[in-house]
């Protein structure tokens, strides 16, 4: 009885012990010593393994790894605004609810975003008219050139 | 959520999941985190460990090396959407990404069926050349051929436990089946490639 399950679990799993059941492994290696005759066993499973690992394994490609990796997560892009919400939240008072603490530091967060849109704006408006004034310039001085031309 | 639990199969696996001793240990776990939270490092490391791997089963199951690497592509992509979520010590990740894997093989297995025009073409392997002996190539392609001849689930558990290494309980898991399922399956399998295979004397290739 035993051995048939010997048997059994050699022509389910191979030869290799540590691919079998781990419940019966350490039953497997004292039968093995008290019947080294079961080795040929093994042995017979073996011979299979060996064929099935020559089956050969693929490599995936430099380009298969590139497509991957490039739909892979990436890293949150606002660490500022998250270092602002901390800090907001070490100036809540104690006595806060944890709630309060993310409520303040989503508006400190929001108004954090609103200073930076406005920056960005402001500068758009001055890069806009420094831009008509260079345009204007430059109008003049094509008007001086057909003046001086003649 | 992990589309596939450890609790699931016939009653052999539902007592061994009540075990104490077998708490989930993820050896994934802590790499998982770190892409969740998209770390780059993280990344590449989940793609060395798990790329490959995921290729290798797919073209073992479809021997279609362009299918293969589409469902490579793709159970990596699910993988990138479930690690922000991934809840440990449900199941393994490694587990869940070789269900997520079969599944999308099972798809393409399941069209060609419907349509036979898409299946590739057979694997008939024709004997080494007659000027040599049996070169370790030609052994790869008879026991390619060899297991791409199983029925569909007798090659999946033989995949999956020889080749992929997943241990009795993993691989049920990813197959949905009870252990008691899986050995069936596997015996009847690695029978069949011994039946397939006998004129190869282990080796014989080189020679």
């Amino acid at each position: 009885m035993k051995r048939e399950r010997f048997e059994d679990l050699a022509g389910t799993y191979g030869a290799d012990l540590r691919r079998w059941p781990e419940a019966e492994r350490a039953w497997a290696e004292r039968l093995l010593a008290h019947a080294p005759e079961l080795r040929s066993v093994l042995d017979e499973a073996a011979a299979l393994d060996a064929l099935l690992d020559a089956s050969p394994a693929p490599w995936p490609s430099q380009a298969l790894r590139d497509r991957v990796i490039a739909a892979a997560p990436r890293p949150s892009r606002v660490p500022a605004l998250a270092g602002v919400a901390s800090w907001a939240g070490v100036l809540s008072p104690a006595g806060w609810s944890r709630s309060g603490v993310a409520f303040g530091a989503g508006w400190a967060a929001a108004a954090c975003a609103g200073v930076v849109a406005g920056m960005m704006l402001t500068q758009t408006l001055t890069a806009d008219v420094q831009a008509d004034a260079v345009l204007y310039q430059a109008s003049l001085s094509a008007l001086d050139d057909v003046d001086l031309l003649g | 959520m992990p589309g596939v639990t450890i609790a699931i199969g016939g009653p052999f696996l539902k007592r061994e999941a009540e075990r104490p001793r077998d708490v989930i240990v993820d050896p994934d776990q802590d790499l998982i985190r770190r892409v969740g939270r998209g770390d780059p490092a993280a990344v590449q490391a989940l793609v060395a460990r798990k790329l490959p791997r995921l290729l290798a089963l797919a073209q073992r199951m479809l021997s279609d090396p362009v299918e293969a690497e589409d469902v490579a592509q793709e159970a990596m992509l699910r993988a990138w959407k479930q690690a922000p979520r991934w809840t440990p010590g449900k199941a393994r990740f490694d587990t869940w990404l070789h269900r997520v894997a079969l599944n999308l093989c099972y798809d393409r297995l399941r069209r060609r069926r419907e349509r036979p025009t898409d299946a590739p073409p057979e694997q008939v392997y024709e004997g080494p050349a007659p000027d040599r002996g049996l070169m370790a190539l030609d052994v790869g392609r008879r026991v390619d051929a060899a297991l791409a001849a199983l029925p569909d689930r007798q090659r999946e558990a033989v995949v999956l436990c020889h080749h992929q290494g997943l241990g009795n309980i993993e691989a049920a898991a990813a197959m949905e089946i009870s252990v008691e399922a899986l050995e069936s399956l596997l015996s009847r399998g690695r029978r069949a490639l011994r039946t397939a295979l006998a004129d190869i004397r282990p080796g014989a290739e080189g020679e």
